[in-house]
């Protein structure tokens, strides 16, 4: 068939018509014989406590930031196929971001090393372990022999848990100095201003006991600190609507934490200072209101309001210029406000923060590289050549370093410069700990078995120590498993009751290796006198982060929450700039600082000041994996410029922006960015609230005849389902067939249904991640999988210019107000996925009955009976259906989403997509059968809340909820109830099992009364 | 297909009546090898049965001696027919829980030693698939008291397995709709195994 397909392209319409007519003799003749060989392949041996076809449930330990949240790991068939958070951890509760989620992509990413490598003539060439362990003792007997010991360094991506220590131990058996622990993600100046105020380096902040949260570019609900506790608690706290704290954001640019916050002090890059200060009373609100740039009736408010709620909360991020001052007024006004111990728990403080190395630790050691003074150079999992700002030097200092080992599980930038590469297990595979809350270790074991011919590197280290006479007695453990488990309260027995619920009291191992000094730092010039037009605003991108995200392709898909740009890196600029300077949104302009030079398109984005550009970290990488390539370097920007605490200061500078000639079209999933009155998303002011409880009564509308009644529906089988003949059609029957609902099987009894909160809901987009991950969503934006016609459609992102994205469920974002281009305006965020309708617009105009209306309330997609009109989508009000324009589910086509080993991940209980066929969100149908079977088996009837969706198991704001809307039992039907309660286009007549409840604004006390 | 080809007197009158003769015959042809083609594709997309299929496996294991004369329960050997969707096919240390010591002289018990002692499984070949749109839980028929005849025939007679039914969607769905013998009732939803 395929032949046919080939034989078709380039050929006259009317000889295709010719060949097809003689083909369908072969092809039906091949139609008739028996089918391709499969093999079923038994087990050699049974594995105990293991079924086929039924998931094992691991619960393990996220790496994929410092947090270190609880993981429980899907495991079916010896592969493991979804991670979501575990309920009973400390940290993230049972929530997981899309970081998180899409460290299935690291375990299974295709750029993996599939075995250690060796640095033949130039090449990394593949090599065995026995070879690789032969190589790296010499060097290390090298190393020692000539002295250079003492100078050797070890980069060590930072975690939490007894390895940094046991990794110290093992460098000063070999006569080495203590490792570098290093997170480019993560704000160490921050880290060293809350360890020098509260005496922790992360502590819990509390957002339900304030009032007032003030944030200086603290992105606390994206990356700065743990995204998923904190976005918990803010979570827990808004959903409190009279008694929610209210949120300023003050900073130069509106990041996902400033979209939700309720004010927007909009001022200059590096003169944050100015704001703390006014908040004081150290400065006049008039003078500071100058120095910044904003509105002084806007800061006036700010302040009055400041001095009016007690506690407030003011948090401090450290990566703009100046950041120590500003830190330092932060941790005063804290204490002075009493925020420390209502609003700042140091007593429940995040450990997986302590410890981590400066940046400029590694900008000593780049010195010491540059003069030849370090002799062996061993990184593991850090990516420094990408992450540290390219005028550090960094990948150039690495040539002056004789011999370079790398510990990296996937290519990177850096292992991509060693001698030699000694893969890691991935964190999915190796065991481990982590001490995230005191006094708790949270557990680390392998969810399966390795992918490929890695080793832990843990268990390298005790193999080289046992090689060395001088260490082998110290290290007699088989392995590093057994030194962890001895170290266990219990030792094996308390391991193995400890490891179902992932968490057992004890303490990791402290790191006691002495370590040096912070060097002298790279002195911040005053931002205002360096040379550009513009300030430059460079920020962690929210999912990619320092750039350890790039080769996943799900989050390179992923929208940017604030811009919903995939696959790019873009220059956002205020649309009132670009007017003056003759742009718009997708021209291509040259970005210059004093350190580097970037091309990029325009992005229009009205969250950012006029004098202002920023540009996001994480894509651009060298050498980093086939999807890494996507985008532009921004860490080329960033000038040599550190914090007093040696942190990167990343908005250092100015920037000269230039005209480049060109465009760029933009890969984002927005349409618009406004409601054009649609009201699609909906929000309420606080004192609109009635306080709860039931629906308020709206006045009578007018009854026209025919119409459908304007009553809450969700619960109710739809108008369609009422019409709906049983018994096969017959007419002249009263059996409904399963749409009855005493129908024998039970199906219309049950209305599977969901509310999403939107006072909750922060736009975080975990759950998209989620749902990629649990229905086998294809990634269609590298690349190599756009149709290579159209010039200006070709490259990364391509296929998201043309709409082609297949996101089930997407985070439409949407601003009122600011129309003007001012800072006051207000950012609704609205998750949108199939709205499951009763009376649903697709159903009618699909010709074959491939979307039809189950008696349990979904609306079902068939897809072996679609035959891909789009008429469904066409008529979609919701726009919410995804059409598969390509074979991304068939290995040998070129937009085959899943290369290998990728496609390991893909959950067997959901069907892959072929080419052709129209898909959308299924309410996570597969779990509702599991669930039904799962009951079925233990002889009982559903348990309320028993199971739900993907995206809502993995929300980190607990905004979903879902379940059966006809059972008063199940929580969904009581926030159904809710006086906020709505459906979106509900005029339209679709009654909607989706409803989601208004978000709830708070508007600034010295505003006017909120006009009703 | 005379009727459709006559030239059309009313066409006639329009275009040159070769021309619009041309057109008919392409557009015939056109439907035709559409038609032709949508058969085809339904073909490969499943709809088509592999019933009767009997491939030779690559140890010949005859059903009848053990479950007929040494009276074993299916369930010994697809261990998880009733807990899993998977019915599991038997680790070969299952199989050589008894053949260590049983027919080891036999030339079949050898291959099956041959592939023990390799530490390799044995390479079964598939038979009974439905397409992977399709998801067919096999406890839920197990326990609802479906024997394992009612889809896979005389199974205990098969001195070769070959597959008994079709496994087609109407086969399925009679049984759904209760017009097995006997009968049985089940969701007949396409959201039931489609998803």
């Amino acid at each position: 068939m395929s032949s046919e397909e080939t034989e078709s392209k380039g050929i006259k319409r009317r000889d295709f018509l010719k060949v097809v007519g003689g083909g369908v003799a072969v092809a039906a003749s091949i139609g008739c014989e028996s089918d391709k060989i499969e093999k079923l392949i038994p087990y050699l041996v049974s594995p105990d406590n293991t079924v086929p076809g039924v998931s094992t449930y691991y619960a393990t330990t996220c790496r994929g930031c410092a947090a270190a949240c609880g993981l429980i790991a899907e495991t079916r068939d010896g592969r493991t196929t979804k991670l979501e958070g575990n309920p009973d951890h400390p940290v993230n509760r049972g929530a997981l971001c899309a970081t998180g989620q899409a460290e299935l992509q690291a375990l299974y990413n295709p750029d993996r090393y599939r075995s250690p490598m060796i640095r033949k003539n130039g090449k990394l060439v593949a090599a065995k372990w026995d070879e690789a362990f032969k190589l790296f003792s010499e060097k290390l007997g090298e190393t020692r022999s000539r002295g250079g010991a003492a100078n050797a360094v070890f980069i060590n991506q930072h975690e939490s848990g007894s390895f940094p220590a046991f990794l110290d131990q093992w460098l000063s058996d070999f006569g080495m100095p203590a490792h570098i622990s290093y997170d480019a993600g993560v704000d160490t100046e921050a880290i060293a201003a809350h360890t020098a105020a509260y005496g922790v380096a992360w502590p819990r902040f509390d957002f339900t006991a304030t009032q007032l949260i003030i944030s200086f570019g603290a992105d606390f609900l994206d990356g700065w600190g743990p995204s998923v506790p904190q976005q918990l608690d803010w979570a827990d706290a808004r959903a409190k609507l009279a008694g929610a704290p209210r949120l300023v954001f003050v900073g130069a640019r509106r990041s996902l934490t400033g979209l939700n916050a309720d004010t927007w002090i909009d001022c200059k890059p590096g003169t944050e200072i100015s704001v703390a200060r006014a908040l004081s009373g150290e400065m006049p609100v008039a003078a500071a209101a100058q120095a910044c740039g904003v509105d002084a009736s806007r800061l006036q408010a700010v302040v009055d309001e400041y001095k009016a709620a007690k506690p407030a909360l003011v948090l401090a991020g450290g990566h703009v210029a100046g950041a120590a001052q500003l830190l330092a007024a932060a941790s005063a006004l804290n204490h002075a406000n009493g925020a420390i111990g209502t609003a700042i728990r140091p007593d429940q403080a995040l450990l997986g923060y302590e410890g981590i190395a400066a940046p400029a630790q590694l900008r000593a050691a780049v010195a010491r590289m540059n003069s030849g003074g370090v002799s062996l150079l061993m990184v593991r999992g850090a990516n420094p050549a990408y992450s540290m700002p390219r005028s550090t030097g960094f990948a150039q200092a690495m040539a002056k370093v004789p011999f370079k080992v790398s510990f990296s599980s996937i290519m990177d930038d850096t292992s991509e410069l060693c001698d030699l590469v000694l893969p890691d297990h991935h964190s999915l595979e190796q065991w481990g700990d982590a001490e995230p809350v005191r006094g708790t270790l949270s557990l680390q074991q392998p969810a399966m078995d390795p992918v490929f011919d890695s080793l832990a590197t843990s268990d390298v280290l005790i193999r080289i120590a046992k090689g060395d006479p001088a260490t082998a007695a110290k290290y007699a453990m088989p392995d590093y498993r057994s030194w962890l488990i001895a170290r266990i309260p219990g030792g094996a027995e308390g391991m193995a009751a400890a490891l179902p619920k992932g968490i057992v009291a004890g303490t990791a191992l402290a790191r006691t290796a002495a370590r040096p000094a912070l060097p002298a730092i790279a002195q911040v010039p005053d931002i205002a006198t360096t040379s550009g037009d513009l300030y430059l605003y460079v920020y962690h991108h929210p999912v990619l982060r320092d750039g350890r995200g790039a080769n996943k392709p799900w989050l390179q898909e992923l929208p940017d929450p604030v811009t919903k740009l995939t696959w790019q890196t873009v220059v956002e600029m205020h649309p009132l700039t670009a007017l003056k300077m003759g742009l718009d949104n997708s021209d291509l302009v040259v970005v210059t600082t004093s350190a580097g030079k970037l091309a990029a398109p325009v992005y229009l984005y009205l969250g950012i000041r006029q004098d202002t550009i920023a540009i996001a970290t994480g894509r651009g990488h060298v050498n980093a994996g086939r999807y890494a390539k996507a985008g532009e370097n921004a860490f080329d920007l960033v000038p040599l410029a550190e914090n007093a605490a040696g942190g990167i200061a990343l908005v250092s500078t100015r920037a000269s922006v230039t005209k480049a000639g060109g465009s760029m079209l933009l890969a984002t999933t927005e349409g618009s960015a406004r409601q054009h009155l649609r009201d699609i998303a909906r929000a309420i002011p606080v004192g609109e609230l009635n306080g709860g409880g039931a629906h308020k009564a709206e006045p009578e509308e007018e009854h026209l005849e025919g119409d459908a009644s304007h009553e809450f529906l969700p619960g109710l089988r739809s108008p369609v389902a009422n019409d709906a003949q049983g018994d096969f059609g017959n007419p002249n029957s009263n059996d409904k067939g399963m749409y009855d609902p005493n129908h024998w099987s039970n199906m219309a009894k049950r209305r599977w249904a969901m509310t999403i909160d939107l006072a909750r809901c922060t736009g975080c987009a975990a759950c998209v991640t989620a749902c990629y991950a649990e229905n086998n969503i294809p990634t269609v934006g590298a690349d190599w999988q756009a149709a290579q016609i159209l010039p200006d459609r070709t490259g990364f992102g391509a296929n998201i210019t043309r709409s082609r994205e297949m996101a089930w469920i997407r985070l439409e974002r949407y601003y009122e107000g600011g129309e003007d281009g001012s800072a006051d305006f207000e950012t609704r965020f609205i998750p949108m996925m199939c709205q499951h309708c009763g009376n649903a617009p697709c159903e009618p105009v699909c010709p074959v009955y491939a979307t039809y209306h189950a008696p349990d309330g979904l609306n079902v997609q068939v897809y072996n009976r679609c035959v891909g009109t789009r008429y469904c989508s066409n008529n979609c009000p919701y726009k919410v259906r995804y059409f598969n324009w390509f074979g991304y589910g068939e290995p040998h086509r070129p937009q085959y989403a899943f290369p290998e080993p990728l496609n390991w991940q893909l959950n067997p209980d959901v069907t892959v997509r072929g080419k052709g066929v129209m898909e959308k969100c299924s309410m996570c149908v597969q779990r509702i059968r599991g669930a039904e079977h799962r009951a079925k088996l233990e002889d009982r009837p559903l348990r309320p809340d028993e199971f739900t969706t993907a995206c809502a198991e993995a929300c980190p704001s607990r905004a979903i909820t879902f379940g059966d809307a006809a059972d008063e039992s199940w929580s969904v039907t009581r926030l159904i109830k809710d006086e906020r309660a709505y459906h979106v286009f509900e005029e339209l007549n679709t009654f909607t099992a989706v409803v989601y409840l208004k978000k709830v604004n708070h508007p600034s006390p010295a505003a006017e009364p909120a006009h009703a | 297909m005379n009727v459709f080809t006559k030239p059309s007197v009313s066409l006639a009158f329009n275009y040159d009546s070769r021309m619009a003769l041309r057109r008919k015959w392409l557009t015939v042809s056109g439907f035709i090898a559409i038609a032709a083609v949508a058969t085809m594709l339904s073909a490969f997309s499943g709809a088509s049965t592999s019933q009767g299929f009997s491939p030779v496996q690559p140890v010949r294991f005859p059903h009848p001696l053990h479950v007929q004369t040494l009276k074993m329960n299916c369930l010994y050997c697809h261990f998880s027919a009733n807990k899993s969707p998977d019915p599991g096919m038997p680790a070969v240390a299952t199989c050589m829980g008894c053949h260590a010591l049983v027919g080891t002289d036999k030339p079949e018990i050898k291959k099956l030693a041959a592939y023990w002692n390799k530490k390799q499984p044995v390479p079964w070949v598939r038979m009974h698939k439905v397409p992977e749109y399709v998801h067919f839980p096999h406890m839920s028929h197990v326990n609802a008291g479906v024997s394992c005849q009612t889809c896979h025939g005389p199974i205990q007679n098969m001195n070769q397995v070959y597959q008994y039914s079709s496994l087609n969607m109407g086969w399925c769905v009679s049984c759904h709709i209760g017009q097995s013998n006997p009968p049985f009732k089940a969701r007949y939803d396409c959201a039931a195994c489609h998803y």
